[in-house]
């Protein structure tokens, strides 16, 4: 390692530990520096309740020797404990078992043009503190103002500015930015024992682009007040329309059951099901790392490899599993730029829209429960079942009529896919994952 | 008690100083939290030891709190100059003027002997652990050929925290952490079924001698995953439900437990913030929550405040007792510390928590409770439960039976089950004397932050629940 003249930048540094790491004795060693800033404000009540300002580096890395893998992380980058590190996971390496699949993936020809993904606004960061508390604070006060709300959870501003950088012992070097900011309200309506809860956030990588505290007071307000005064239904089979939330919640789902990862662990219903049928020929899925502005977009993932754009389900056909490099060679598929640490993780997933408005899936729905919310766990890749409690709003004879609570959905996500009857044009990227408006045919609904 | 060597070398004059730069606008308390944590974890898949990890947390945060507001850096880089100017970050919160001096320090002692180990994970060899991780995973594989896919993942931490505030007081606490799961994939006839089990707590590597082996611990994986291949449907709609003892605290976790952390009673919003001391449920229904319990995995010997906690009564015989505190809510609301302040780690500002939650054990013959029922389910695994502040629970069973008749029948597969706290406390029915906890594996999340829990009851019997089947 050289002491004089070092390079004391990320990507310097980065590129001093893989030599390191190959001086230990590491066939390949990869390794990514984060670098991020953040500030949040809770407001709640019309006062300030917390202010947190922080920045953070933090460490991770790869080692491989005779296709044998280990891994660090580390938030303490002193000289000496990352040296520690290295050298243990080299000797860990050797204790692990030897893998013909693990390894870096080759060096990428192409190269993606960074600015050209507007993952930063510079405006982020010379945003001063009380602006920030103001919008928040705002948010809040016109929320409050609707005499229907109860209490506040709080309203809170958040802004992030965070460096990625990737080394790796094959020559990669990448270094990217990027800028997060976020305004949301959780309110309350109803008295103590009648209690009805819910919120809205706006996020985004331009602030610009982030909704303005009327627009979001306003949606957090009409979402907590429509659940106002529910009443329980019988247990039916009956339509179910999700709102684009709820649909951002399904294809979450459907990720977990299309990563290569799940796929080779025989840990999903869908791995032995490419080339085939799995949704109506109204579902078309992709994923897309690469689309300019957008939350899930970056222009490499965590081993290195460009971001692109995959059709994951085409006209209701599986056709792409998302892959790193380890599940593509398990699986011989090609790596799809979806690595994350160990794992895989979406970029920008979703469900292409259609062309019916809400308003008309609505209209067409004779009796039927609108999803708004779900809580609780109950997804199971392996089944492809899904089993959640719900909160929504009947409607009848193509109108909402009146909220309901305490009920349960329940259903299997290929037979939701075989069954949705209208896709709505609203889609609008405000989660990485997300959808538009369904109306799935037929699921249960567990009430009384 | 285990060590650590503690990487924080700040000396008492550095942290008055500190402390002094974080008051310095005012405010009336202000608090250096600082971590250091020493993580392993192993992977074994696919008949191999697929990959290890070490890793390394180090850093601290100071906050300062001025009436209701909390003002938060934090930082990983230790260089005085770089804690200091987060001591300043923090003090931003307020600029009422400098008031208060600090007093000469002294320590708080934390709950003795809560971690009785013999042999600590993080001085133990990486072989020691990969065998217990085969171990597992081969006693899971060679329960049937049906088992199609079997993971095992060994964690190990050990953390030292250490709190010193504006009030004089340091304390310093060396928690260790290990979990050793199993999940298990059995196919037959082209159905997929999922098992799961586990153990750890805070203990060392005898733990899997002495309480429950690596062997154990693979083969209920295996037993779950080949009985939900044979599990019908569950039913839908109301009807009568049996909670089986240990796993089923969770139910106690989401509906109760989370409605008594201080900060939503404070806030007003929790449907408990105005019953303190009134009757919600059924005077069968105890409930507590203990972090002195030795070796538990939520337990510990001070909270990330500084303070040592003590098991305390939540719910009395139906009559709601007492929330649990961290310093903020305790002083706000004029209540006593409970030491249930807690974080995720030194990035976190800490809140209230629960520990090891339990309902205390009843009269009631198990038996006799599954007998008294003619049509119901009896829910036995869960993977998980929510809450919301307006009471509206839900949890979701991985594993139960129908009962017909008064006896357990056919095995059901995933449901959910929804209610309201009040409404389902108050038709608690029978509670047995068989009190259990459930897996020592649990992670409970709150405002993003991730805490050990572990939560645990008797049989319960619940005269009518929401389940949420598909027939």
């Amino acid at each position: 390692m050289k002491e004089k003249g070092r390079d004391n930048s990320l990507l310097g540094l980065a590129e001093r530990f893989v030599e390191f790491g190959k001086t230990c004795g590491a066939d390949e060693v990869e390794i990514s520096l984060v670098e991020g800033r953040e500030f949040s404000v809770d407001v709640r009540l019309g006062q300030v309740e917390n202010l947190v300002e922080a920045g953070s580096l933090h460490l991770s890395l790869r080692v491989i020797k005779d296709q044998k893998t280990a891994y660090v992380t580390s938030s303490d980058l002193a000289e000496e404990t990352v040296r520690r590190l290295v050298r243990n996971a080299v000797v860990r390496a050797g204790l692990a078992s030897r893998d013909e699949h693990s390894g870096l993936p080759p060096l990428a020809s192409e190269d993606i043009d960074i600015p050209s993904l507007r993952l930063v606004d510079p405006e982020i960061s010379r945003l001063d503190p009380s602006q920030k508390i103001r919008l928040a604070l705002e948010t809040e006060r016109i929320a409050l103002e609707d005499s229907r709300i109860t209490n506040s959870h709080g309203a809170s501003f958040i802004s992030n500015e965070v460096t990625a950088v990737l080394a790796n012992s094959h020559g990669f070097l990448g270094s990217y930015d990027q800028t997060f900011c976020s305004l949301s309200v959780g309110l309350q309506a109803g008295g103590t024992d009648d209690k009805v809860e819910d919120h809205w956030a706006s996020v985004k990588r331009h602030f610009r682009d982030l909704e303005t505290p009327e627009s979001v007071a306003k949606k957090a307000v009409e979402r907590t007040v429509r659940q106002l005064h529910p009443r329980k239904i019988r247990t039916q089979a009956v339509p179910v329309i999700f709102e684009p939330g709820m649909t951002n919640w399904l294809l979450g789902f459907l990720f977990a059951c299309v990563s290569g990862v799940a796929v080779y662990q025989k840990a999903t219903f869908l791995a032995e099901r490419l080339g085939t049928r799995i949704g109506g020929g109204n579902i078309t899925v992709v994923d897309d790392g690469l689309m300019p502005g957008r939350l899930g977009s970056r222009p490499f993932d965590s081993e290195g490899l460009p971001c692109r754009k995959t059709t994951v389900v085409e006209n209701g056909v599986l056709r792409h599993f998302l892959c790193n490099s380890y599940a593509g060679r398990k699986l011989s598929l090609p790596s799809t730029g979806n690595a994350d640490g160990t794992g895989v993780s979406p970029n920008n997933f979703f469900l292409l829209p259609g062309t019916a408005t809400p308003q008309e899936i609505i209209a067409s729905t004779e009796k039927g429960l609108l999803l708004t919310r779900t809580i609780g766990h109950g997804l199971n890749p392996v089944t492809g079942d899904l089993s959640r409690g719900a909160f929504g709003l009947w409607v009848e004879g193509g109108q909402v009529a009146y909220p309901v609570s305490e009920v349960t959905i329940a259903g299997n996500l290929e037979q939701i896919l075989n069954q949705i009857e209208a896709v709505g044009n609203d889609l609008d990227f405000r989660a990485p994952v997300c959808g538009p408006t369904i109306k799935v045919g037929e699921l249960t609904v567990a009430g009384e | 008690m285990i060590h650590l060597e503690n990487p924080f070398r700040l000396t008492d004059t550095e942290r008055k100083k500190i402390l002094d730069l974080a008051l310095s606008r005012g405010g009336e308390f202000a608090e250096i939290f600082a971590e250091y944590r020493l993580f392993s974890f192993i992977n074994m898949e696919e008949e191999i030891i697929k990959e290890t990890a070490e890793s390394v947390s180090l850093g601290l945060g100071i906050r300062v709190i001025s009436g209701e507001k909390t003002g938060y850096g934090y930082t990983n880089d230790l260089s005085i100059e770089k804690i200091k100017k987060t001591a300043l970050t923090a003090a931003a919160i307020t600029d009422s003027g400098k008031t208060l001096s600090i007093p000469p320090f002294h320590k708080t002692p934390g709950h003795r002997d809560l971690y009785p180990l013999s042999r600590p994970a993080h001085l133990a060899s990486l072989q020691d652990k990969i065998e217990l991780a085969r171990r597992a995973y081969r006693a899971c594989q060679r329960i049937d050929p049906k088992i199609q896919k079997v993971k095992v993942l060994f964690q190990d931490h050990v953390q030292y925290v250490s709190v010193v505030n504006s009030e004089g007081q340091i304390a310093e606490d060396t928690r260790p952490q290990v979990k050793l799961v199993c999940t298990a994939v059995a196919e037959k006839d082209r159905r997929r079924e999922f098992g799961f089990s586990g153990g750890g707590g805070r203990v060392g590597l005898e733990y899997f001698e002495r309480v429950l082996t690596p062997e154990k611990i693979g083969r209920e994986a295996a037993e779950e995953a080949l009985r939900l291949l044979e599990a019908v449907e569950a039913p839908a709609g109301e009807m009568p439900v049996v909670l089986a003892p240990g796993h089923a605290g969770v139910l106690v976790h989401e509906a109760v437990g989370h409605l008594v952390e201080a900060d939503f009673n404070r806030k007003r919003t929790s449907i408990f913030w105005d019953k303190l001391g009134q009757k919600v449920g059924s005077p069968l229904l105890t409930i507590y929550d203990d972090p002195t319990r030795p070796s538990f995995r939520g337990s510990y010997s001070i909270d990330d405040e500084g303070t040592p906690p003590a098991r305390t009564l939540l719910i009395d015989r139906g009559v709601v007792h007492s929330f649990l505190q961290d310093r903020l809510s305790a002083r706000l609301m004029g209540r006593e510390l409970t030491g249930h302040g807690r974080r995720q780690d030194y990035t976190c500002i800490p809140i209230p928590r629960m520990s090891n939650t339990y309902v205390d054990r009843g009269q009631d013959d198990p038996e006799e409770i599954i007998k008294s029922v003619t049509k119901g389910i009896y829910a036995e695994r869960f993977e998980g439960g929510q809450v919301e502040d307006s009471g509206k629970f839900t949890f979701s069973i991985s594993a139960g039976y129908l009962i017909e008749g008064g006896r357990l029948t056919a095995p059901i597969k995933q449901a959910t089950l929804i209610g309201t706290n009040i409404d389902i406390l108050q038709k608690i029915e029978m509670v047995g004397a068989d009190l259990e906890f459930g897996l020592q594996t649990g992670t409970c999340s709150k405002e993003g932050q991730e805490v050990p829990v572990t939560d645990g009851c008797p049989t319960i019997k619940i005269s009518g629940m929401t389940v949420g089947g598909r027939r």
